[in-house]
């Protein structure tokens, strides 16, 4: 089995990978390309350069933090998955997570690895359609919802979070609590500008700063572990 | 011409359908491959469709979110653009400040000023320039980072599970940390009071969310109760907030 996977399936998976994330880059600028044709929009290139320097600066360290922070979690196919869908955290995360407990398998193994990926698609295709009806109907959707529930939904995203890390914390609980711990004091520390010396380090520091620390525990107390027994 | 009109016209949403139809195409693509694979690693029919279920009604909720999100970007942006953006390597909070960095760069503000086909030119070359970072370096680095991650863990399966579940507990340890955080810091911020009260409501529904989580899974478990573990989630998520709303 084990050869399967590392010799079939993993070299497909990148075959797929690189082919669609490459030329995903290129058809991302389609519009951008039928603007300039079409209706002979082009922006002038100083203008354009000065955007992208100030998007750069803002966005750049994520894009590499990113793919980083989240690789243990989604694995190789779930990262070319994940970044050319978006919407990481809030949907690909929880229900790539939520597939392995479902079909009862172990984040990190061969048989979680194929679920999440499973997962993750099902929640694109799931995702694209909502948005494409959304798109099409366009704003009467809203209109039409009264104001507490289009309140409520704010909530939806913390609650989420809330219930999966409890959901995930449970089989490793001093693990979760400290970390959670660890968590809040970094993100009131980065709140109250400890580390506005770095740049956009709101946006990063969070997430990258808590992956390592858990991993990094994770590990030592796998050691301990092993050593006494 | 009206720049909302060549945002809403019939060539754009050609454009943007795309690049959405391809990465429907690209999840197709890796869930066929990961279908297969299961099966012939012993992964039984129902264990993968239960997964895929529970994908569904997980992706649901948040997508709805995203919806939401949307609407404001169809305001600003037009529709084809709004939706091929979330569709499509995007995330809410990216898109309205990318869009809102390339028409700066011109001297419209997005959303107050009235958007001139060049403003809008800016802003989706800005918000698609912006966004490819995270493409290509992802693409890029996915091998890399699994040789890499295989060479630590020299070949420990128990490493292995080990890191992947810190890692998932981490990031939804930073993300609840994100929302309690707040109203934290926003004291020392001396934050107004709306600022304040969305933070605290937002902090009370993810505290709500584990505790009715907690409270659930246990209940299940000792109860052996099925239909529960399945919808446990779909269960804490509506109760938090509609919890939320009233507190």
């Amino acid at each position: 089995m084990k050869d399967f996977y590392t010799e079939e399936y993993m070299p497909k998976v990148n075959k797929i990978g690189k082919f669609t994330g490459y030329v995903g880059v290129l058809v991302a600028f389609i519009p951008a390309v039928v603007l300039a044709v079409v209706f002979g929009i082009l922006p002038k290139p100083a203008a354009l350069l000065t955007a992208f320097i100030s998007g750069a600066s803002a966005f750049g360290v994520l894009w590499f933090v990113e793919p980083i922070s989240y690789f243990p979690v989604v694995g190789s196919a779930g990262t070319y998955m994940a970044f050319l869908s978006g919407n990481i955290s809030n949907m690909r995360i929880p229900c790539a997570s939520m597939a392995q407990v479902a079909a009862d398998v172990k984040p990190g193994t061969q048989e979680g690895s194929v679920i999440a990926t499973l997962g993750m698609a099902v929640s694109i295709i799931i995702n694209v359609s909502v948005l494409t009806v959304g798109a099409i109907l366009g704003t009467s959707v809203l209109s039409m919802l009264p104001e507490s529930v289009k309140g409520a939904l704010n909530y939806l995203l913390p609650a989420l979070f809330g219930a999966l890390l409890v959901q995930f914390g449970m089989k490793m609980k001093k693990h979760s609590i400290f970390m959670v711990i660890i968590a809040i004091i970094l993100y009131i520390l980065i709140g109250m500008g400890v580390f506005n010396w770095l740049p956009g380090a709101s946006n990063w520091l969070g997430t990258l700063g808590c992956v390592f620390i858990s991993i990094a525990i994770g590990l030592a107390t796998l050691k301990n572990t092993k050593v006494s027994a | 011409m009206d720049a909302m009109k060549i945002a809403n016209s019939i060539p754009m949403w050609i454009a943007c359908g795309i690049p959405v139809i391809f990465v429907i195409i690209q999840a197709v693509l890796f869930a066929r491959g990961a279908f297969r694979a299961g099966k012939k690693m012993g992964l039984k029919d129902t264990q993968m469709k239960r997964a895929m279920k529970s994908s569904v009604v997980t992706s649901i909720g948040p997508s709805i979110v995203v919806l939401s999100g949307m609407l404001s970007l169809l305001v600003s942006v037009g529709g084809p653009i709004g939706w091929m953006r979330l569709s499509m390597i995007g995330s809410v909070m990216f898109e309205s400040i990318a869009a809102g960095l390339g028409t700066s760069a011109i001297g419209v503000t997005l959303g107050t000023d009235t958007l001139t086909p060049e403003a809008f030119g800016m802003a989706v070359w800005t918000m698609i320039l912006c966004s490819i970072g995270w493409v290509l370096f992802a693409t890029f680095s996915a091998n890399k980072m699994d040789k890499i991650e295989h060479k630590l863990s020299k070949g420990n399966a128990g490493m292995l599970t080990t890191i992947a579940s810190c890692a998932v507990i981490c990031v939804f340890s930073a993300m609840c940390a994100s929302h309690l955080a707040k109203p934290v810091y926003s004291v020392f911020q001396k934050a107004d009071q709306m600022t304040m009260s969305s933070a605290e409501k937002n902090a009370l529904a993810c505290f709500l969310g584990a505790i009715i989580m907690a409270v659930l899974t246990v209940v299940a478990n000792k109860k052996e109760i099925g239909w529960l573990k399945e919808w446990s989630l779909t269960i804490t998520i509506l109760a938090s907030m509609i919890l939320t709303v009233i507190i």
